[in-house]
Parts: structure tokens; sequence; C-alpha cells
């Protein structure tokens, strides 16, 4: 009679191999010296590299030779380019904010942690009647959930979560009331305070809106 | 009465005494941090290491710059005092001033070479080392250079010999070697103090080496909490019994060949006896008659061996004490755990012994260090015993992989369960001067004890055979020294293999435990006895022949000692030169901007 293919059970596969019992394994002392061996390497070729300073930067040489540990908090790796950090207020080229006080973002808040008071420009500015801006400027970070609602929310690209800095702890809940001034010196992930978008101010030719010279 | 006529003798007894405790209750204290931090190292982590204290920057300016003005002035004055009137300076001193010199400016220049690197250039200095470094090809190229020409220099100076040429040589050695040795200590502190400047204030970590430390306070003052039910006495002495035995066993073991002193033995022994001490002694491993012996050994008992195991089997009871007197059932189930645990392998440690005492011909601790030194090291006669001693010393000291006694997954922390703040950290800590003591054992029994290979007892003696190769006299003193240190060494060395193995093995199961403890190592040792008297026994009828063939063999060995540690320090070296093989790789924005702001630096964290 034919053998199965199967084999006698009836199972599909190899089966595994079981591990061999030769006496090097079943006295253990080799096997001892080995793993030994294993462990001694890694701790010497480590602690060289420690201490001369040749250990792998975690972040450029990720995928190099070796492992590639952050040593947090000692060493940080920079997040990602579209992590949303804590806010920052955009600036004009002038250094004004960017912020028109539209109220977008508040509204659009889920968590109401954004606080606007509108301010009008005073007479004779060229904006005035145009825009308002920020007289007040506040985001509790200890209630915001981080969910960028506000920067997609905002025509003006006045509010942004490009820093890069995650949410830092304090030691009590009056430090976590980020206002206008403390937004307006963040800086972004260029270290700079304004943005790739380019603003067309009221006044001038590139300006999209209604003018009220013009029409 | 004068002072100088005050016997000192007992003071030097309690001196030697209180450097055994101390080196065993520091060297158990370390390993308890080297544990965590070499494990840490495997798995390319830092580990414990953030213990610090803050010092004033302006003081560690001033300690920095004074201490090395200070070093400078004393070679310079130590240079004034060694140069002889005329003609010009010894080979020693222009060796040791050379060599010192050279190795202080090629460690600085490493030093701040790679600080510069590691942390990025701080200021135009930094920024010059680094380009400096980097054009001679890195850090490890300046040591390497440094070290070719210390090895050029030694030989320059050795072969020159003693003529016009050779005089200049040492002149030269001698008198540049000073001035360097000034430059480099005055500029590498200058470079450190300038470098520091802009911070307020510098952390004195010593490696992390302070972290012991502050643990060791805080399980000072942390609370003591006895359980209501728990016998209030025995819970308290417990951790006392386990303690003590495994630090005074310690005693038996000598640390040192024996010091002789010129000084009748009925006479007082007085500081100026301390003088006295015989430069060359015969290797017959005795002072010579109407002179004083001081052993560097605190307990001088012939029973020897004896004494560590009946005071290895007192530690038994501490753990078992503990476990009854807690009033839990964990702690209950660790200390019987561990006692049977204990029993078991103490009779496996005792018979594995058997063959090394055989061997011996003696218990004590101090002749078998003096038999191996004049025949062969302890692992070469009985290999055998040592594997098996090994393996029950760890599961003596109840160590990964015989860590039975305790278990969080099992019975929480065993037999100490119930115990908290400085009593547990002495269980903690009896554990690690366990290994301290066992480690001092095997190094006496096994390696040699102090005894290195090829340095007699007054004498750098290098003989195979009948042949000699070298013979140089050396002070006896000064033998006794490297000695002690060669002992500390192998003990650090064994104590370290042992910790490699907490960190490489998995646990047993308690029953395999059992198992390899009555039906594997007390077979084995005991076959080991037999075999060990039956090569005794043929030995003991053999030919003149095979006699000095085994006297042969036995002095190979001490070569092949000598040997592999030259090679092992040579194949460090080749180690440490290693480049390692790296891969720039960006494959994110978060290692982009990494890259941006020029690699990843690492910022001190405070404790």
């Amino acid at each position: 009679m034919k053998a199965s293919p199967l084999g006698p059970r009836g199972v599909v596969g190899t089966p595994l191999k079981r591990p061999d019992r030769t006496t090097s394994v079943q006295s253990y002392v080799p096997e001892i010296v080995k793993g030994l061996g294993i462990t001694m390497g890694h701790f010497f070729t480590n602690t060289k590299e420690m201490v001369l300073g040749q250990r792998n930067d975690p972040n450029t040489e990720a995928i190099a030779d070796g492992i590639n540990t952050v040593s947090y908090p000692e060493q940080q790796r920079p997040y990602p380019e579209r992590f949303r950090g804590v806010h920052r207020l955009t600036e004009r080229e002038d250094g004004s904010p960017r912020c028109v006080a539209c109220l977008c973002c508040s509204t659009a808040c889920p968590a109401q942690c954004i606080h606007i008071e509108a301010g009008e420009y005073p007479e004779g500015d060229k904006r005035r009647g145009y825009e308002r801006f920020p007289d007040k400027f506040v985001i509790d970070e200890l209630r915001c959930i981080f969910c960028g609602y506000c920067v997609e929310a905002c025509p003006c690209d006045a509010i942004r979560m490009d820093t890069g800095i995650h949410p830092v702890p304090y030691d009590s809940r009056e430090q976590f009331i980020y206002a206008k001034d403390l937004l307006l010196k963040m800086p972004g992930r260029k270290n700079d305070h304004v943005t790739e978008n380019p603003r067309h101010e009221p006044g001038e030719a590139t300006h999209p809106g209604i003018d009220r010279d013009r029409h | 009465m004068n002072i100088w006529d005050v016997n000192i003798w007992p003071l030097l007894i309690i001196a030697k005494s209180a450097f055994i405790v101390l080196f065993g209750m520091n060297l158990g204290v370390l390993l308890t941090w080297t544990d965590r931090r070499q494990g840490a190292m495997m798995q390319d982590r830092i580990g414990p290491n953030r213990a610090v204290i803050w010092l004033p920057t302006r003081m560690v300016q001033a300690i920095l710059v004074l201490g090395a003005l200070g070093a400078t002035g004393a070679t310079l004055l130590a240079a004034q005092a060694l140069r002889p009137e005329e003609g010009a300076p010894s080979t020693l001193s222009a060796l040791l001033f050379g060599e010192l010199a050279l190795f202080l400016s090629w460690f600085t220049m490493v030093l701040i070479a790679s600080g510069a690197h590691a942390r990025g250039a701080r200021n135009s200095f930094d920024r010059f080392a680094t380009g400096l470094a980097a054009a001679l090809g890195g850090a490890r190229f300046i040591a390497l250079a440094g070290m070719l020409a210390q090895v050029a220099l030694f030989f320059l100076i050795v072969a020159s010999g003693g003529g016009e040429f050779g005089e200049t040589v040492r002149e030269v050695s001698f008198g540049a070697g000073a001035a360097l040795f000034g430059l480099a200590a005055v500029g590498g502190s200058l470079y450190a103090a300038v470098s520091m400047h802009d911070e307020p204030r510098v952390g004195l970590r010593l490696a992390g080496l302070l972290h012991p430390a502050a643990d060791g306070l805080k399980t000072l003052f942390k609370e003591d909490i006895i359980p209501p039910g728990a016998d209030r006495l025995l819970h308290s002495i417990a951790p006392f019994i386990t303690f003590f035995p495994a630090l005074v066993v310690l005693g038996v073991v000598p640390f040192g060949d024996a010091l002789c002193f010129d000084t009748a033995p009925g006479q007082p022994f007085t500081v100026k006896s301390l003088s006295t001490l015989i430069s060359q002694v015969d290797s017959a491993g005795v002072c010579p008659t109407g002179s004083t012996t001081f052993k560097l050994q605190a307990l001088d008992l012939n029973v020897g061996l004896l004494y560590f195991f009946a005071l290895a089997g007192t530690g038994i009871v501490g753990a078992a004490l503990a476990g009854w007197a807690s009033d839990n059932k964990f702690s209950l189930l660790g200390g019987l755990r561990a006692a049977s645990q204990m029993v078991s392998y103490e009779v496996a440690l005792g018979l594995t012994l058997v063959g090394a005492l055989m061997v011996y011909g003696t218990i004590r601790v101090d002749e078998m260090i003096q038999w191996q030194a004049q025949n062969a090291w302890g692992i070469f006669v009985q290999p055998f015993a040592f594997v098996l001693f090994f393996a029950a010393a760890i599961a003596e000291s109840k160590r990964i992989p015989f860590d039975l006694p305790e278990g969080e997954s099992e019975i929480v922390a065993g037999y100490f369960t119930e115990y908290a703040g400085m009593k547990f950290a002495m269980f903690f800590f009896s554990e690690y001067i366990a290994v301290v003591s066992s480690s001092a054992l095997m190094a006496a029994i096994f390696f040699g004890g102090w005894h290195l290979p090829f340095v007699d007892r007054s004498a750098i003696h290098v003989a195979v055979g009948d042949t000699v190769y070298l013979h140089y006299a050396v002070s006896h003193g000064a033998i006794v020294v490297l000695g002690v240190l060669g002992f500390i060494l192998k003990i650090i060395a064994l104590c370290w293999v042992q910790l490699s193995i907490r960190w490489t093995l998995p646990r047993f199961r308690y029953d395999q435990l059992m198992r390899l403890g009555w039906r594997t190592l007390l077979p084995l040792s005991l076959l080991n006895v037999v075999g060990t008297g039956l090569v005794i026994l043929l030995l003991q009828g053999a030919s003149d022949t095979v006699a000095s063939a085994v006297r042969y063999l036995a002095n190979l060995s001490m070569a092949l000692l000598a040997g592999g540690g030259a090679l092992g320090f040579l194949l460090f070296i080749k180690f440490m030169m290693k480049a390692p093989n790296k891969k720039q790789l960006l494959s994110s924005t978060s290692a982009e901007y990494a890259q941006a702001r020029g690699g990843t630096h690492s910022r001190r964290m405070e404790a």
C-alpha cells in the first residue's frame, strides 16, 4: 500500500525539526560559555561605543548595524513634521499677529479651550474695517486635546501646531494657560515666527478681497 | 613614653581586618549597582547613573587649575630631586617621566577630541580640537599614535645604552617629559575649566558611582516595617544572621604574600620596625628565622576552609528564620526553598573542593596559594572541580539561574517579602557580598590567589623546565603590593563573570534545581574525588621522567597564563581601535530634523 503524502495523521506541512540533544548541549557548560560570550560581547561593544562616543546616532543612523537605543530623556527624537505640538500664533512681516480674531478656531474647538477677545484697529489704520485683531488670545493647554481642528479652521494660517514641542508639564494650573504673548513667541520647526503662505495686506495690489477704495 | 616606642602590632591587626571588611562591603555595594549598570549596558542603555552632587563652578575651576598647578609643581620638584648632580638621569627616571608625559598628553587630547565630538563643538577651541582630530583620523588614531610613541620611547631608551647617544636620549626624555607633563596637566585642566565657564554649577558624578551611595542612604532612612504577627526579635536579627557570615568568611582568605620584618619576634613592633621590611626573601615560602611575619590575612586559622564552610552554612539559618518569623506564607515558602537549596548545594560545594584539598595537601588557604605558586594554578590541576564549584557557589548565593527562593510570579520576594528599608537592603546586600566572598575563595583556590605567573617571592623569574629566560630581582614589598592588586583584580573579574551569568541564563525550575544538585553535582564531585585520588597515587609511584614532565607541564601552564594575558591585552587594544560600522539613513522627517540639528546630542538630566 502506498504511503499517504499527508503522512499517517493526514497533516499537511513539514514537521519542525526537534532541537538536537548533542552531548555539548546536554552537558550545559559549552552552551553556557557560548551564551556568556554573546552577553559579554554586547557588553564590551556597547560599553566601548558609549565610552569612546561611537554610538550610532539613534535618529540619523537608525537602520545601521547595531542597536539604536534612544536614551530618553537624555536624548530625544525630534517629532515628525506632521506632529501636532503646542500651538503658536504666526506673525505678519511687520511682527503683528496674523490672527484676525474671527473666532473660527474657538468655534471649532471641541474642548472649548480657546478664548479670544477681539479688538478694533485704531482709526486711520488701513486694516480698520477689514479685520480685527485679538486683544486677548488664550489657550488652556491643559484642556486642549490636540485634535488640530483649530488649525484646520483658521482662514489666515494664524494658529499652527507645528512647534514640534510636546505639552510641557508644569506644577500649577495657571502655568498651562498660554496667553497671546507666549503663543506669539513659540517658534516653528524652522525656528521662525512666520509661515510659508504669503499674506496680502489690505491696500496691497495682491489683496484679493473687497477694496473700499476701488469699489 | 615615646610615641616611637609604642607597640603598633595590634593596630596593624585591626588595620588589616578593617581593610578586609571594607573591601568586602564596598565591593558588595558596588556590585549592587554594577549588576544593574552592566545589565543596562548589555542592552545599550546607560543604567543608573544620575546621582549627582552639585558644586559651584568657580570652586571646581579653582580645584582643577590649582590641582594641575600643584601636580606640575610636584612633578618638577620630583624631577629636581631625581636629577643626578652630574651625568644623565637614570634609565628608570627617564622612562618614568617620558612615558607618563606621553600618556597624559595623548589621553588629554583624546578626551578633549571625543568630548567635543560627542556633545558638539561649543567654542572655537572645540572646533579646532575636532578639526585636528578629524585631520589626524579621529580620536582613535590619536590614541593609537600615542601608544605607539610610548612603545617607541621605551625601546629607544632601553636600547640606546650607556653611550653619549643614550645619555642625550635620557636627558631629553627626562627634561622634555617633565615639561610636557606640566603642559598637558595645566592645558587639560584649563580647557576643562574654560569649557565649564558658562554653566552655573557643575555636577560631580564619578561615572555614576554616587548612585549606590544614594541608594544606601535612601534605604537607611526608609521606614522599618515589622508585620503585626511577626516574631519581632527573630524578624529583626535574621538579616544580620544572613549578612554577617557572608562577610566574615573573607577573613580566612589571604590577600597577599606574608610580609617579613627584620625585627625579633619577642621585641615590641614599633613604627620604626616598619622600615625593616626585608627586601629579598628566598622562595621557600617562609620568612627567615629571627624575623617577624605579618600575614595579610585577618584570621590565621589552621582549620582554613572548614571555617568558610561552617560560616557559609550559618547563612542558611538567616534565610530560614526570616521566612519563618515574617508570619507570611510566601515568606515561609521562600525560606523553606532557600534553606533546602542551600543545604543541598552546601554538600556539593564542600565535596567539589575535596579533590583540590587532596592535591594541595592542606586546608589552609595560604598554603594552598603557596602550592599553586610553586606548581600550577588550581584551574589547571582541578578544572572539573572549578566548573562544579562555580555552579554550586552561584546556587549557594541564591542568584540567577538559581534564584528560586525569590520569584515575583510565584512567591513575591520569597523569604524577604516582609522586609523593608535597611533590613531588606541587608538581604540584598549580603547576596552580593556572598558573590564577593565566593569569588575571593575561587580566586584563591583555582586562580592562584595573590600569585602572578613568573613572579617569584622577590624576583621576576621566567623559567620553563630548567631553562631560565629572565631573572630580575624586585623587592619583596613591591611584589606583595603587586600580588594584592592582582588578587583584587582576579576577584573583580570573577565577580564580573558571575554578574554576566545573571544576565545570560534563564532560571531553573525547582525540581530541576534539586536534580542538578543531588543527581549531577554530587555524583560528579564524588567522581572527581576518586579520579584525583587515582592520579595522585599514579604520580606518587611514577618515575623521574614522568615527574619532570609534569613539572614541565606546570611551568608551561604558567607560560600559557602569561602569554594569554599578553594576547588578551593586545586583543583588547585591537578591539578598542576597531572602527564602528555606521551607515547614515535619513528615513523620516524626524531623522531629517535631527540631521538639521547636527545629530542627536544628549543632555544631562538631573537626578
